[in-house]
């Protein structure tokens, strides 16, 4: 085991006290409930921030089989500008493919999405700018400097400095003339952050970015992903096996389960939140419960990436 | 220290070759000693004639490798980039590859007779298969992930080409230019030792009518030293195209 994270586990037995003011919910299972949250849900952005920076994201009736299995089945899901929506759910429950069909990595086989309240504009791939997706792997190119790769997909000019002004907002703007080689895994990662943030995205979208750091990096990242998004403003789905980051997180926990929204809690705890803080544990506790509750989901390993036959076309 | 203990055993081999010529052990037919090699090599340069052969056989070398490699460089990123440029192609060329190049050289007679152009082609024949499976195999093996990161981020066509694919290929594209470059020369000596008017391998063969096995020795010396340059250079390439690749920095660097 790692040494910190035998630290953590003990802030998170210190965590367990009597919760202070948390609002009490009932968890209710069904669409009507998700749609009727996403209408009134109070945005916790700063104030010098416009709401309208995210973008409002609606699906209805969004399935996805990959061959004879099925995948995602009738999701209809709304989610408010500037919102911060972390999707959980066993391993292979669909939470990343909803992710990717969101991002328009892959088609969905019935159902649409829209975005503030339009059917999507998108290039031939699918691919919106206004859209970014940060992967489980951090997916640099490794042949191009950091600020390289910070900048692909901007134009050339003024390019180079907008990279170094988000590679400053991660806090890695000393190691710009570096080769990705050379980074540590969480540094990666924020190198990845900083290559969707210069974008200025209005929807972010991420697949478990922060799965396979060690637990002191994963706390920074968080914090860090929260600050970003609160001077942002941006709409947020973070996809995670990790019941505590994601209330860590996000305004709403939604729990995939059975190729169906099983689940959608909100969470309005004070920010920045921790383990000790009361509430917490009765969350996640909850959260847990849910999950666990559930049979173990039939299905094996979620899909790769479809492969891109034709790179030349 | 490391460097001196690799160039004891050439020169422990060169000492007792010596010995054993100057006893008159080894026959001059067998093996001249060294140092006739080396009056041979320097009357060669005085006159000029050596610089010669080297001019002709390394511009032979070169202008075979720049036709054939860029011949294989361009059929393999079509291959390697499109599904319909392989069902096409790929085929057709695997089984052209397993013919070995040498064995077309009277067919290469007949065709170009004995001038220039048949070494030009047995040249670019030998060094095209190499760079083209490299290139084909590079190109199928980048990062699926990386296109659809790079894709998702705006990047297409030459964009997406020059920034991801081709970097992406260039370690197994090196690969292939360096196995290429070895190859090349094993084919120029064959097709110099045939028919040639200038050449090493033309100086090497005429040597022999008149039983010179010091100049002999000099003009197999000079395959193998530019050989070794070839290699050099291909190394160089690779470290300062693959400088981001850890597995090719320099060893002072990763220290």
């Amino acid at each position: 085991m790692h040494p910190y994270e035998l630290e953590l586990e003990a802030v998170a037995l210190g965590a367990l006290v009597p919760p202070v003011n948390e609002t009490r919910r009932e968890p209710v299972r069904g669409q009507p409930r998700v749609a009727d949250a996403a209408a009134k849900f109070p945005l916790t952005l700063d104030d010098d921030q416009p709401a309208s920076s995210g973008t409002a994201v609606a699906t209805r009736g969004l399935s996805k089989s990959y061959g004879q299995r099925r995948v995602l089945a009738d999701i209809d899901l709304r989610i408010a500008p500037g919102e911060f929506v972390a999707i959980v759910g066993r391993s292979g429950c669909g939470k990343s493919t909803l992710l990717r069909l969101l991002a328009g990595l892959d088609d969905a086989d019935a159902g649409g999405i829209t975005f503030d309240g339009a059917t999507r504009a998108q290039d031939l791939r699918g691919h919106r700018s206004d859209t970014r997706i940060m992967f489980q792997e951090a997916r640099l190119l490794p042949w191009k400097s950091v600020v390289d790769n910070v900048a692909l997909g901007l134009a050339a000019k003024g390019g180079r400095q907008r990279a170094l002004d988000a590679l400053a907002q991660v806090g890695l703007v000393e190691r710009a003339g570096d080769w990705p080689a050379v980074l540590s895994g969480g540094q990666r990662q924020r190198v990845a952050l900083a290559r969707a943030l210069v974008h200025a995205p209005r929807l972010l979208l991420l697949d478990e970015p922060l799965g396979a750091l060690d637990a002191l990096t994963r706390i920074e990242m968080q914090r860090l992903i929260e600050s970003l998004w609160q001077r942002h403003g941006f709409t947020a789905v973070l996809v995670t096996h990790d019941v505590s980051e994601a209330i860590a997180l996000a305004d709403r926990v939604l729990l995939i389960d059975e190729h169906r929204i099983a689940f959608d809690q909100r969470i309005e705890l004070a920010r920045p939140r921790s383990r000790g803080q009361g509430g917490f544990a009765q969350h996640e506790q909850r959260l847990l419960d849910r999950v666990l509750a559930a049979p173990p989901s039939t299905v094996a390993a979620e899909p790769v990436h479809a492969s891109a036959d034709e790179v030349l076309s | 220290m490391r460097r001196g203990t690799a160039f004891a055993l050439p020169a422990v081999v060169l000492i007792a070759w010596e010995l054993a010529s100057a006893s008159g052990w080894l026959s001059t037919r067998v093996l001249p000693e060294p140092l006739a090699v080396l009056r041979a090599f320097w009357t060669l340069s005085l006159s000029g004639e050596i610089w010669h052969h080297v001019a002709v056989s390394t511009w032979r070398a070169l202008s075979g490798f720049a036709l054939g490699g860029s011949l294989a460089l361009v059929l393999g990123l079509l291959t390697g980039s499109s599904r319909t440029a392989e069902t096409l192609l790929d085929s057709t060329l695997q089984m052209l590859r397993n013919i070995p190049p040498l064995a077309l050289i009277p067919l290469v007679i007949l065709w170009f007779g004995i001038d220039e152009s048949a070494k030009l082609f047995l040249v670019s024949l030998g060094v095209f298969f190499p760079i083209y499976i490299n290139t084909f195999h590079g190109i199928r093996s980048v990062d699926k992930g990386l296109i659809e990161m790079a894709r998702s981020y705006g990047l297409s066509g030459w964009p997406l080409y020059r920034d991801v694919i081709l970097p992406g290929a260039l370690p197994a594209i090196l690969v292939g230019v360096r196995f290429s470059l070895g190859f090349m020369w094993v084919i120029l000596i064959v097709a110099e030792t045939i028919s040639a008017q200038a050449g090493i391998g033309y100086m090497t063969m005429n040597a022999r009518e008149f039983l010179q096995t010091d100049v002999v020795l000099v003009g197999i010396l000079l395959y193998a030293l530019l050989g070794k340059l070839a290699d050099l250079l291909s190394k160089g390439l690779e470290r300062w195209w693959l400088r981001w690749h850890p597995g090719y920095q320099a060893a002072d660097a990763r220290a």
